[in-house]
C-alpha cells in the first residue's frame, strides 16, 4: 500500500505542514483531507476499520471529520494500529509505563519519519523559538540510542540536529540520570559567552535537577533569551508539585521567567505536539488569552464529555480527543485520558490521568502497580 | 440550607473557612483551623474521656443506639439532613445513599452492638472491671486515652462505624473526615452530643486536607491510638509521622473478588447476587468485587453467566442508579472497554456488555490472570478450568486481598475456604452477603474492638 496513492496522500499532508501556524485550515479543507486519511486507514488498518464498523462508521457513512470514531489510547497496547504491516514502520515508539494494562505498553508505528518530523519542526520552532533564535539546546533526556522506544527522545534528537546551535547536546544517561557536572559546565560556558540556551526535558527531570541545585546551593542566571521546554505533569511518586511553584523555581534557580517556560504536550500515539502559546504570544506582540495550547493547522483537538464523548462547550472540563493528519500511517483520531478545558482557540491541560484512583480504602490500580515495583508512566 | 459546616468541635470556637475541595458544589464548608485548635480539641476530648470511662457501658451503648435509630427514622431531621447532603458530597445516587445508611445504621443499634461485644470479648464486662480470665488470673481491657481517626470517603458510614467501635470501648476521639464523605461522622457526633451533653466533648470531628502536617502533629502527639483508612501513599505518609509510642491500626487499599463453582453457575440467583455486589457502593467498597472467576463445565458456561450478570446490572440500574463518575473514572472505563473491544477485534474470545452512558460494564475475559477493575461498575468475568486454579493467578494482588465471595457446594466450600485463607483473604462469604459484613467481622484480619484496647492482667 505504500504506492503512488500513499505518496500522493502523504504529500498533501506534508503540504499542510508548510501552512502558516496561526492560520487554521478552513474546515472544509481539513474535513476533506481528514476523511481521505480516514478512508485510507479503513482500507489498510483493519483493527481500526473494525472498531469503526462496530459503531456503524465507514467512509461511506462518515459525512464530516467529527464523525470519525476516536481510538482510546489503551487500544495501542492490544493491537497493531498501523496502515499496512508493522514491519514497514520507519520508527516504533512505545509508551513508557503502564496505567491500566498491566505490563503492556502502547505501541505507535510511524511509517514515514517525514510525517513525524514535518509535523514537529515548524511547531517547535513556532512556539519554543518564535523569536527565530537558535539557542544551545541542552537535553535532560538520554539519547535516543539509549531509549529507542521513546518518542520524546527522538523528538529532542530531531530538534537538536535541526534547530540547535553548535554544541547542543545531551546531559543525561539512562544509567546515571542527569549529568549535573556536564550540564553545569555547559550552562556556565554559555553564560560567559552570553549565549542563550534552551533546556529540554520531562517535568520530573527538571524537578529532580532543581532539587539537586537547591541542595547544593547552586543557581544560574542564564543569558537573556534563554528558555526551557518541559513536558508532562509534576505528579511524581512521592510528591506533587504545582506548576506555579515550578515556574517560580525556574525563575529563582535558572533566571528563566515564566513566559520563557514552554510546556509541551505530546503523546506516543500522536505524531503532532502542542505547546503553551504564551511565548509566541509575547514575541508576536499579540494579546495573550492565558497559558493554553494551540493546535497546529493539521490538528483538531476537542474537549469531550467523559461519559458520552460528545463535544463540550468552552469552559467545561472534559477529556481531550485529537484528530491529527500527521497520524496518516496509524489512526487519525485518538481518545486520550487527559483532562482539559477549551479556551481561546486551544485548550488548557488540567491533568494527565495515570489510571483511575478510586477513593479511600478500595484499591487504587496505581498503588498495586507501585506495590508490584512497576512505574506508572505517561508521556512519550 | 445554603451551606453545610463540615465540623463538630464542641468547646473549640472556629470560624468557617474554605469550601471542602472536591465535595459537591462548594457549599460544604471546612473549618478555618489552626494547629492550636486541633490541640485544643484533642485536649477537650481527652478530658471528656474521664467522664466517658465513668459512664456505664450500657449507657454509652444506649446513646449510640439512640443516634442509630434517629438515622433510621424517616421522620427524623437527622436522617433528612444526612440524605440531603450525602448524594451531593459523595456523588452516590440518593437511593444508594439511603440504602447504605439503612444498612450501616442497623449495625449501630443495641442488638448489633451486643453481638459485636460478645463476639469480641468472652466477657464484655472486662471493659468495665477485672473479670475472671484463667485460674488465678483476672483481666481487664483498658481503652486508649484518645483515638485519632483518619477516615476515608469511599463508603458512607464506615467512618461512623469506626467512631462507634471507639465509643464501645469508651475511648474519646478526634476524627478527621474525608473529602469524599465529611457528613455522617459530624452528624453522628452532633446527635451523640445532643443525647449525652455531659459527653459532648468526647467526640471532636472536622475535615481538613489530609496530610496537613501542621494540623496533624498535635493530633498525633495527643493520641495513643491512630485508626487510619486511606490509600497507600497516605498510609505510608502518616505512619512516618506518628510517634513511635503511638499505635497505628491501618486499613489500607484492599481488593475483593468472587468465585463461582460449576455446580452453581446456572443459578440465576447467583448471577443476580454477583450483579448486586458489583452495583452496591458503585464498586467503591473494599468489599466490592473487582472480578468473578466462573468455573467451566457447568450447565451454564462462564460466558453465559457473564451475559446474565450484565442483564441483572441493567435491571438494578433502575432501582439503584450508578452515582457520578469523576472524569478520571469515566476515562478509565472508556479505556478499559476499548481494550476488551480491540482484543476481540484481534481474535481473542473476549466479550463485552455495556450499559448506556457508562452505567455499567461486564467484560468477559479468557485471560485468567487476576486484574483490578477501574471500579464504577466495571466487572470482569473470567472462566477458569478449576476454581482451585485461581490461587495461581493472584500474583502481586495477594498482599492486598480482603473478601472472597464463594458460591460452591458445601463439599467443596471448606477446601476453598482453607485455600483462600492461606492465600491472604481475610473474609470468605456468600455473594449475597458480600457488600455488608456483620458488625463482628475481623475487619482486615483484626478484632474490631480487641484491636483498640490494652489488656491488664491481675494475678493473685
Amino acid at each position: 500500500m505504500r504506492d503512488q496513492a500513499w505518496a500522493a496522500l502523504r504529500d498533501r499532508v506534508l503540504a499542510v505542514f508548510r501552512q502558516p501556524l496561526d492560520t487554521p485550515l478552513p474546515d472544509p479543507v481539513f474535513d476533506e483531507l481528514a476523511r481521505a486519511v480516514f478512508a485510507w486507514q479503513c482500507r489498510y488498518n483493519e483493527p481500526f476499520a473494525a472498531f469503526c464498523r462496530n459503531r456503524g462508521r465507514t467512509p461511506a457513512t462518515v459525512a464530516h471529520w467529527t464523525d470519525i470514531p476516536a481510538v482510546p489510547t489503551e487500544a495501542f497496547k492490544h493491537v497493531d494500529l498501523v496502515v499496512g504491516r508493522p514491519a514497514d514502520a520507519a520508527a516504533v515508539f512505545r509508551t513508557s509505563g503502564t496505567t491500566l494494562g498491566g505490563e503492556r505498553r502502547g505501541t505507535h508505528y510511524v511509517l514515514d519519519l517525514s510525517l513525524y518530523e514535518g509535523a514537529l519542526l515548524p511547531v517547535f520552532a513556532g512556539y519554543v523559538l518564535p523569536d527565530g533564535a537558535r539557542p544551545l539546546l541542552l537535553s535532560l533526556m538520554p539519547r535516543p540510542a539509549e531509549l529507542p522506544d521513546s518518542s520524546l527522545a527522538h523528538m529532542i534528537s530531531t530538534v537538536i540536529d535541526r534547530l540547535g546551535a553548535p554544541g547542543s547536546g545531551w546531559h543525561a544517561t539512562v544509567a546515571g540520570g542527569i549529568d549535573h557536572h556536564s550540564l553545569a559546565a555547559a550552562l556556565r560556558a554559555a553564560t560567559e559567552r552570553g549565549q542563550p540556551v534552551c533546556l529540554l526535558g520531562t517535568s520530573l527531570a527538571f524537578v529532580h535537577w532543581l532539587d539537586g541545585l537547591e541542595a547544593r546551593g547552586e543557581k544560574f542566571a542564564l543569558p537573556s533569551g534563554s528558555r526551557l521546554m518541559d513536558t508532562g505533569g509534576y505528579k511524581g511518586r512521592n510528591r506533587t508539585i504545582e506548576s506555579t511553584e515550578m515556574l517560580a523555581r525556574y525563575r529563582a534557580l535558572l533566571g528563566i521567567g515564566p513566559e520563557w517556560c514552554v510546556n509541551e504536550y505530546g503523546m506516543t500515539e500522536l505524531c503532532s505536539q502542542l505547546y503553551d502559546a504564551q511565548l509566541r504570544d509575547t514575541v508576536l506582540g499579540r494579546a495573550s488569552a492565558g497559558r493554553r495550547k494551540l493546535p497546529a493547522p493539521w490538528l483538531r483537538t476537542r474537549v469531550v464529555d467523559p461519559e458520552t464523548l460528545a463535544p463540550l462547550p468552552p469552559g467545561r472540563e472534559g477529556l481531550l480527543q485529537h484528530f491529527d493528519l500527521a497520524n496518516l500511517g496509524s489512526v487519525v483520531a485518538v481518545q486520550t485520558e487527559d483532562v482539559g478545558v477549551q479556551i481561546g482557540g486551544g485548550f488548557r491541560l488540567l491533568g494527565r490521568v495515570l489510571g483511575a484512583a478510586p477513593r479511600g480504602c478500595s484499591i487504587a490500580v496505581d498503588d498495586l502497580l507501585r506495590a508490584a515495583g512497576r512505574t506508572p508512566g505517561g508521556h512519550a | 440550607m445554603s451551606r453545610w459546616l463540615a465540623w463538630h468541635l464542641p468547646g473549640v470556637p472556629v470560624r468557617a473557612g474554605a469550601p471542602v475541595a472536591g465535595a459537591g458544589d462548594g457549599t460544604v464548608v471546612a473549618p478555618a483551623l489552626s494547629p492550636e485548635d486541633v490541640a485544643r480539641a484533642a485536649e477537650l476530648a481527652r478530658a471528656a474521656g474521664a467522664r466517658l470511662r465513668a459512664t456505664p457501658l450500657d449507657d454509652v451503648s444506649a446513646a449510640i443506639d439512640h443516634v442509630a435509630r434517629r438515622f433510621l427514622d424517616p421522620a427524623d431531621p437527622l436522617r433528612r439532613e444526612a440524605l440531603q447532603w450525602l448524594p451531593a458530597v459523595t456523588g452516590y445516587d440518593p437511593a444508594m445513599a439511603a440504602l447504605v445508611l439503612d444498612r450501616m445504621a442497623a449495625d449501630w443499634t443495641e442488638p448489633a452492638l451486643r453481638r459485636l461485644l460478645r463476639a469480641e470479648f468472652r466477657d464484655p464486662r472486662a471493659l468495665e472491671r477485672f473479670v475472671a480470665h484463667a485460674p488465678g488470673q483476672r483481666a481487664r481491657a483498658i481503652p486508649p486515652r484518645l483515638v485519632f481517626h483518619v477516615l476515608a470517603g469511599n463508603v458512607p458510614g464506615v467512618g461512623v462505624t469506626s467512631l462507634v467501635r471507639g465509643l464501645l470501648v469508651r475511648a474519646p476521639a478526634l476524627c478527621k473526615t474525608a473529602r469524599g464523605e465529611p457528613v455522617l461522622p459530624v452528624l453522628f457526633a452532633r446527635a451523640f452530643a445532643d443525647c449525652r451533653p455531659a459527653l459532648a466533648e468526647a467526640l471532636q470531628v472536622a475535615w481538613w486536607p489530609g496530610g496537613d502536617h501542621g494540623l496533624e502533629a498535635p493530633a498525633l502527639a495527643a493520641a495513643d491510638l491512630v485508626i487510619h483508612y486511606g490509600d497507600a501513599p497516605a498510609i505510608a505518609d502518616l505512619r512516618g509521622r506518628a510517634p513511635a509510642t503511638v499505635r497505628v491500626v491501618e486499613h489500607g487499599p484492599r481488593i475483593s473478588f468472587g468465585v463461582i463453582a460449576r455446580e452453581h453457575a446456572h443459578r440465576r440467583a447467583v448471577a443476580a447476587a454477583a450483579a448486586r455486589a458489583t452495583a452496591l457502593f458503585d464498586q467503591q467498597g473494599c468489599v466490592s468485587p473487582h472480578l468473578f472467576y466462573v468455573e467451566e463445565g457447568g450447565r451454564v458456561e462462564p460466558r453465559t453467566f457473564a451475559a446474565r450478570v450484565a442483564a441483572q446490572l441493567e435491571a438494578i440500574g433502575t432501582e439503584l442508579p450508578r452515582g457520578q463518575l469523576s472524569i478520571a473514572e469515566a476515562a478509565a472505563v472508556q479505556q478499559l472497554r476499548a481494550a476488551v473491544e480491540f482484543r476481540a477485534i484481534a481474535g481473542q474470545q473476549t466479550g463485552l456488555w455495556t450499559g448506556g452512558n457508562l452505567a455499567w460494564t461486564v467484560a468477559f475475559d479468557p485471560d485468567p490472570a487476576f486484574a483490578a477493575s477501574c471500579l464504577g461498575r466495571f466487572l470482569r468475568i473470567k472462566p477458569i478450568a478449576r476454581l482451585e486454579d485461581v490461587l495461581g493467578e493472584l500474583g502481586s494482588y495477594r498482599a492486598a486481598l480482603q473478601t472472597v465471595a464463594v458460591s460452591a457446594p458445601p463439599a467443596r466450600a471448606a477446601g476453598l475456604a482453607e485455600a483462600f485463607a492461606g492465600a491472604g483473604c481475610t473474609r470468605i462469604t456468600s455473594l449475597a452477603a458480600m457488600p455488608f459484613p456483620p458488625p463482628s467481622w475481623h475487619h482486615d484480619g483484626r478484632g474490631p474492638l480487641r484491636e483498640l484496647v490494652r489488656w491488664v492482667d491481675w494475678e493473685r
